[in-house]
Order: structure tokens, then C-alpha cells, then sequence
């Protein structure tokens, strides 16, 4: 059977940032595919090598607005390496509560767009409807619904008060509740099963010969989550499970995220009852010594690393930043192969793509066939041409 | 739960009679960490080396840095076996920027060395399709943004 090219996106319905995918198929089936990634790469790690360690904190904040809370803990992290401080338990604590709290909203999030590509849309608005609960608990503890700017380098910036303690308490539980629901309704929903299992299957040799990370991997079985196995913030010392599915499929993956998001609430209760009195940040200096620092943070999507190189200036040497996405398009696209057409989305989504990367436009010329990919400067001169009064 | 700090030394003991004269040093700056400092010719059996030993390695990303006359990369690695975080750095002359690459041994690689290469301009000897990733396509040739003799326009 000959091959056919089928391109989606930069711009297509099923993918919520521009991306572009060129599957080779033979009749139903994808047998290779091919990714082209950069439609919004805006060039940030060069970008952090001209602001001083303070102006960096709110660019890496703006790398990602739904996971900001992992990017902004994972710079101060690799920066407090650097300056070589200690931040104080209280906000060792606090930063654990933020950043369990912007899991529940990105996995939720995404667990609700799972559910309206594979056409239960209802599944979809009663799960961002409950959504909004967590997001107003972000609003009451940071002052902002998403970007937050809560954490600073040398610990975070407000501190909580025992009323919001209470009523986060209150809130999560209601949340806890309807989160349980939606788990039944996974498990239980026919039509969820007929779409999602045994759909994208991803082994868990595969897994980890493709460097997979996050609730992708451990939807295989791959126990590696850093909040574990390397803990930061107060991961040491609050009780939690790693969860993990050995089924490897879509089903799976979006499962391990919606166990994940219950022992996200337990992780905030717990972080709130046992809250430790004190400072909630260290002042640091403009200049921090020569030297390097690196980090991990367990993200919503699996593992960040941000990287520095400090040679004793103001700014950064070089900023080097690792996003969770990134690290398993080669498993999405392994994925992708020998399944039907049908189940792209789907396949895409459990891996909960944030793509974050210059634009360009394919033409096809159907009178000759030819294809050809169009840059921004031709466009434009193209434009420029076609708006000139013709003489 | 293996003592902690036995468990880094146990790594740089083994990669230190392993690896002989490639070997450029080896340190264990905090917990759960060590830095391995080895020649560009050596990254692979270093890698080799430690799946040998300890099993399935998960490769983090591959950081590209340019120090002036030298581009360093540092390849950071997890240990599944015992949550380790090794970092192998090596170094290659500006002049003549090439490496091996590690796609063999980690299929993971593949986009990370494609970003060094059109990032920092290191060849990847050996990759099986070194093209640009991000770039856009009317990028010219032979310009790499994360040098530090490329500045943006415009920009002071």
C-alpha cells in the first residue's frame, strides 16, 4: 500500500499550542512520524544570560503559565545552589503546598481536555468546573489566580494565615470528593475504555530506553518520581505514595494523574497541619559567588532541570533549562506508531503537551503539487507584494 | 534505604578504576550528586561503564555551554538503581568542535544532541539525522545563537 503524508497542526483543533506532526500512514494506520518542534521557541535561555538573577526569576516564571510554580522553584533551587543559602523550613513547607497546588490544577486541567478529544465533553466541563476550587485557593494564598509570583530565591514572598488554612482545608476536601467521582467515572465509563485502553501502549523498556519522565513513565511502570528519589522543598519529610500503572497506555497515564492529584491533596493538608513556625525567606546579595548550581523539580508533565553557570557577575554565565514536554516527544512519537489515525489526539494528550517554542506556512500548489514551506520574511514580502497597488 | 553518602562514593570509586587515564577527576559536591570531569573520546564507555555496573541510566538532557575558547557539555544521568545524579562533563576546542555521539547507547539523545548542534555547532559523529530542531528555517548557516560572540539584534 503506498504511503501518505498527513500533516496536523501548527494549527489544528486537537492540539491546544502550535505544533506541527507529519504522519506517514497506510490507510488508517500511522507507520512514522515526524515532529517539527520551534513554533514558539522564543530563545530564553539566551534571554536569561542578560537579566540579573531577580529578573530571571520572572522570566522562568513565563516559560510555562501552567506549570509556573515548578519553573520558578526549580530557577530559586539551582540559584540558592549558587549562593550557596538555606531556605527556611516554614517556606520549605509553603513551597510545597504552591506547588502541589499547581499540580492539582494542571492535572485536572488536562485530565478535562483527555476527556472532551476523546468526545465526552460534559466529563470536561464538570472537571474545570471543579477545577476553579483549586484556583481560587491559589488566588487567596498568592494573590493571582496562575502566574503567581509566590516563590523567590531564599524562600517565598507571602506567608499564609491560619483562616486560609481552615478554609483550604474545607475547600480541598469538597474538591477530594469530586476528584474520587471523576476516578470512578475513568475506571467504570465504557466509552472511556473503548477509547483509551490498550491505545498508545508505551513499554516499559521503551519508557526508559527514550528517556521518558513524569506521570508518562511511571504510567509504564518506571518508578522515578524526584519528589521521591531526590526529595526537595519538604518532600523528605511529608508522607506520600509515587503512584504507579504497569498497563503503559492512555488509560493509564491519565489514571496515574488523576491518583496523583488525590495524594496532592493529602500532600497539602498534611503540609498545612504541620506547618513549622519562622521566617518565610533569606535576603540574598545582586551578586552571587563563581560557581554552579543545578536542580530538579518533579513539574506536573516529570522532571524539570534548570542548569546555571555563575562566574560572580550579576547575571547568569548560562542558563540551561530542561522542560518535561521535551524530554518525551521521542516516546509520543514512538507512541504514535502503528496506531490509527482516529487516536492521535488522544495519544498526544496523555502525554500533556506544553509546547513552548517561530512561525512559517506550507503552501501546496494543487495545479503542480508541489509543497513548499514558506518563511516569516517571505511571507511577509509575499504580503507586502500582494498589499502594493498594481500599477 | 542504602546510606547515602556510601552510595556516591561507590559510584566515583568505580568510575575512577574504570576509566584510568580518561579520567580527568571526580567529586561528589552534595548529596546524591557527582561530578565526572573525562576527555571527549571517553563519554561513551563512561556511559557504558555505568550501565555495566548499575543498570538502566535515565539521560536528563545534555547542557552545552561555551567557556571562550572550549565548549563544555555536561551529560546529567539518573540512576535508577540508587537515584544518583552523575554528571559527565567534557570538553571540545572551538576550533575543531566535534564528539561522538551517544544515541548507541541512550536512544533518549537524539533531540538533545540535535539542540547542542544547531544551538552550539557541535557535530555529532555518528547521529543518525543531525538537522536543526528549533531553529527556523531561515536561520543562515554556520551562526550559533547560544555562542557567546552572538548577540541579539536590537539589544544593547
Amino acid at each position: 500500500m503506498s504511503t501518505i503524508d498527513l500533516i496536523l497542526g501548527p494549527q489544528h483543533p486537537a492540539f491546544k499550542e502550535p505544533e506541527r506532526f507529519l504522519f506517514k500512514t497506510e490507510g488508517e494506520i500511522v507507520v512514522d512520524v515526524e515532529p517539527r518542534l520551534g513554533y514558539v521557541h522564543r530563545g530564553i535561555e539566551k534571554a536569561f544570560e542578560m537579566r540579573n538573577y531577580i529578573q530571571g526569576l520572572y522570566l522562568a516564571e513565563r516559560i510555562c503559565g501552567i506549570c509556573n510554580v515548578a519553573h520558578t522553584l526549580c530557577y530559586a533551587q539551582a540559584a540558592e545552589e549558587v549562593y550557596g543559602v538555606e531556605v527556611p523550613p516554614r517556606a520549605r513547607y509553603l513551597r510545597a503546598v504552591i506547588h502541589e497546588l499547581n499540580r492539582i490544577h494542571s492535572h485536572l486541567l488536562i485530565i478535562g481536555v483527555a476527556a472532551e478529544l476523546i468526545g465526552f465533553d460534559t466529563l470536561f466541563m464538570l472537571i474545570w468546573r471543579d477545577r476553579e476550587i483549586v484556583m481560587d485557593l491559589v488566588e487567596m494564598m498568592t494573590g493571582n489566580r496562575v502566574i503567581s509570583a509566590y516563590i523567590t530565591i531564599g524562600g517565598v514572598r507571602r506567608d499564609v494565615s491560619p483562616e486560609f488554612i481552615e478554609k483550604a482545608k474545607k475547600m480541598l476536601t469538597k474538591l477530594e470528593e469530586r476528584v474520587k467521582y471523576y476516578r470512578k467515572v475513568w475506571i467504570e465509563d465504557p466509552i472511556i475504555r473503548a477509547r483509551c485502553v490498550e491505545v498508545g501502549k508505551l513499554s516499559k523498556a521503551d519508557a526508559i530506553k527514550l528517556c521518558a519522565v513524569g506521570p508518562t513513565a511511571r504510567g509504564s511502570g518506571v518508578n522515578y518520581d524526584v519528589r521521591r528519589h531526590r526529595p526537595y522543598a519538604a518532600y523528605d519529610e511529608i508522607p506520600f505514595n509515587v503512584v504507579l500503572r504497569e498497563e503503559g497506555d492512555v488509560w493509564a497515564r491519565v489514571l496515574c494523574r488523576i491518583d496523583e492529584t488525590l495524594e496532592a491533596i493529602n500532600i497539602v493538608k498534611y503540609a498545612l497541619d504541620h506547618l513549622p513556625s519562622g521566617d518565610i525567606r533569606v535576603k540574598v546579595p545582586i551578586r552571587p559567588p563563581p560557581g554552579e548550581g543545578v536542580a530538579f523539580v518533579e513539574a506536573p508533565r516529570g522532571e524539570l532541570l534548570h542548569h546555571v553557570y555563575s562566574d560572580g557577575t550579576d547575571k547568569p554565565y548560562r542558563w540551561r533549562v530542561r522542560t518535561p514536554t521535551y524530554a518525551n516527544i521521542p516516546a509520543v512519537c514512538h507512541m504514535f506508531k502503528g496506531c490509527y489515525i482516529a487516536d492521535i489526539p488522544a495519544i498526544l494528550v496523555s502525554i500533556d503537551p506544553c509546547f513552548s517554542c517561530t512561525d512559517r506556512v506550507t503552501i501546496l500548489d494543487i495545479r503542480t503539487n508541489e509543497r513548499k514551506i514558506l518563511t516569516w520574511t517571505q511571507l511577509k514580502k509575499m504580503f507586502r507584494e500582494f498589499r502594493r497597488p498594481k500599477a | 534505604m542504602v546510606h547515602l553518602v556510601e552510595v556516591e562514593s561507590e559510584v566515583a570509586e568505580y568510575l575512577r578504576t574504570k576509566l584510568g587515564d580518561k579520567l580527568f577527576g571526580v567529586a561528589t559536591p552534595k548529596k546524591l550528586r557527582v561530578v565526572v570531569r573525562v576527555s571527549s573520546d571517553a563519554v561513551k564507555s563512561c556511559i557504558r561503564a555505568i550501565q555495566e555496573k548499575f543498570g538502566d541510566v535515565h539521560l536528563t538532557t545534555i547542557t552545552g555551554c561555551d567557556l571562550g575558547e572550549e565548549l563544555e557539555l555536561t551529560y546529567h544521568l539518573h540512576l535508577y538503581a540508587n537515584n544518583v545524579h552523575i554528571m559527565v562533563k567534557t570538553k571540545v576546542p572551538k576550533s575543531e568542535p566535534k564528539i561522538d555521539t551517544i544515541t548507541d547507547v541512550i536512544p533518549g539523545a537524539v533531540l538533545y544532541e540535535r539542540e547542542v548542534y544547531e544551538m552550539l555547532g557541535i557535530q555529532f559523529i555518528g547521529h543518525p539525522k543531525l538537522e536543526r530542531l528549533f531553529l527556523p528555517d531561515d536561520w543562515p548557516e554556520g551562526i550559533y545563537p547560544l555562542r557567546k560572540d552572538w548577540r541579539p539584534e536590537g539589544l544593547k
